[in-house]
């Protein structure tokens, strides 16, 4: 097992012939030599084995901003402009994205005071802090003029020709609003709702997934570390075991000599 | 219709931005994986890749095509490597060992491997990480270079400045050190 090889330039061969990055000439020629040198066949081997090894290691996956696109001047944006700090949005797990969407929707919403209401002339979306009247609120039937008309001039307890140009106004801005919007509003948002429902369901499904995954993955770590620390732990008590054993064994041979001194002594008495 | 390396970077220096784009899809992510193992951080690897293109984008015309475009890329990555070493004042070593993510683990992974094998290869992975830490950097980015990324001798050689008989050298001394270190893991 001492044996030392001296062939020459054996290391840069060994590596050559390792990664088959080898002259011809010079791989026969070492064949050869592996075939009667147990070292170097089996250095070779050990080799072989490392790189086996070192295959394992893999970056992780790279969230690479380089996509391609449609256009050649965005294609080029996307390629070379330098990636901004912190984390990008592809980074982000999808559900927190829609997440964050939702919130966003809801805030929005919520400042712009969305109204959404269904009568008989259909569904109703308005926005802004502005509130009807309360006298037109009350009236359901908004095709005739005069009432909205002369609520405002009742509002206001005196009439004035701008406030009824004002309700006409506003009048005509209504039926063309529900002539064209309501069922645009209602078509999107029933579709819209459906489509979220559904993506939704599959981000919990997918999250669910995902959690299950890390829960088993972390259960298998833990239990390899129990198990390790068991390992420690019972080499520890087998150590303090021994340890034991070994002073009790000294206190009771020199206990023993004692013994047996005394009992010469009193032999001899 | 497939071009090659070089007829992309004919047609990029000729206004086509497109095939610069093939070139940056075609070769990011080898540039990540090579600046990745090097100076082991993700971000700073992802930094680096498009530092890379970014620069090969700018320097385009100078180049000559004497040598392969993908080692004339290779030089660029690793002398930003080396400059964010320098920078950052910090020897090359790969962390990502500690805080690895294991959902990410999961989800990189086939469905099909049980969670002992994540779990062990994970182990391996960090083994090989340590080991390969302990090198130094040359037999490091040697091992890298031709392990990784497949590079003749001739061509690392060429693209770290050092003679042939030196780069085995320190392939042979490296994976030499790799093979005590994997040995005293497993022990």
């Amino acid at each position: 097992m001492s044996e030392t090889c001296t062939y020459s330039g054996r290391d840069d061969l060994l590596v050559a012939y390792l990664y088959d990055d080898i002259e011809s000439d010079d791989r026969v020629t070492f064949n050869a030599h592996l075939a009667r040198c147990g070292q170097c066949s089996r250095e070779l081997d050990e080799l072989r084995g490392v790189r086996t090894t070192l295959s394992v290691w893999t970056p992780p996956e790279p969230a690479l901003s380089h996509k391609p696109r449609g256009t050649s001047d965005e294609a080029r944006a996307t390629s070379l402009e330098p990636r901004a700090t912190g984390r990008s949005w592809h980074d982000v797990p999808a559900w927190a994205q829609v997440a964050a969407a939702v919130l966003v929707l809801g805030v929005s919403a919520a400042i712009a005071n969305v109204e959404v209401r269904r009568d008989n002339s259909g569904w109703t979306v308005r926005t802004g802090w502005s509130k009807p009247s309360s006298i037109l609120s009350t009236a359901p039937v908004l095709s005739e003029a005069s009432p909205a008309a002369k609520s405002a001039a009742a509002d206001a307890g005196a009439p004035a020709p701008w406030r009824a140009d004002l309700a006409k106004l506003e009048q005509q801005l209504r039926s063309e609003f529900h002539a064209t919007a309501p069922r645009a509003v209602t078509v999107a948002a029933s579709v819209s709702d459906a489509e979220l429902q559904r993506r939704v369901r599959t981000i919990l499904e997918e999250s669910e997934r995902r959690q299950e995954r890390e829960l088993a993955l972390r259960v298998a770590e833990v239990m390899k570390d129990v198990n390790a620390q068991r390992q420690a732990d019972l080499v520890k008590i087998d150590r303090s075991l021994g340890f034991i054993q070994s002073s009790t064994y000294g206190e009771q041979m020199k206990q023993r000599e004692v013994v047996n001194y005394l009992l010469k002594v009193s032999q001899k008495q | 219709m497939t071009w090659s390396d070089e007829e992309l970077v004919t047609r990029s220096i000729g206004g086509d931005a497109d095939s610069f784009n093939q070139l940056v899809l075609r070769w990011e992510r080898p540039i990540y994986a090579l600046a990745y193992r090097v100076i082991g951080r993700e971000e700073d690897a992802r930094d680096v890749c498009q530092e890379t293109f970014l620069r090969a984008f700018r320097a385009l015309n100078g180049f000559r095509g004497q040598a392969k475009f993908s080692s004339w890329l290779y030089r660029i990555a690793l002398n930003l490597c080396r400059d964010w070493v320098r920078r950052e004042r910090r020897t090359p070593i790969v962390q990502a060992s500690e805080d690895i993510d294991l959902m990410e683990v999961a989800a990189v992974r086939e469905p099909s491997a049980s969670i002992e094998d994540l779990v062990a290869r994970k182990e391996l992975t960090r083994i090989v990480e340590r080991a390969m830490a302990r090198l130094p950097e040359e037999q490091r980015t040697a091992i890298i270079l031709k392990e990784y990324h497949e590079l003749t001798f001739q061509e690392i050689a060429d693209l770290v400045g050092c003679p042939l008989s030196t780069v085995k050298t320190r392939l042979y001394q490296g994976l030499a050190v790799l093979r005590r270190e994997l040995a005293k893991s497993e022990s």
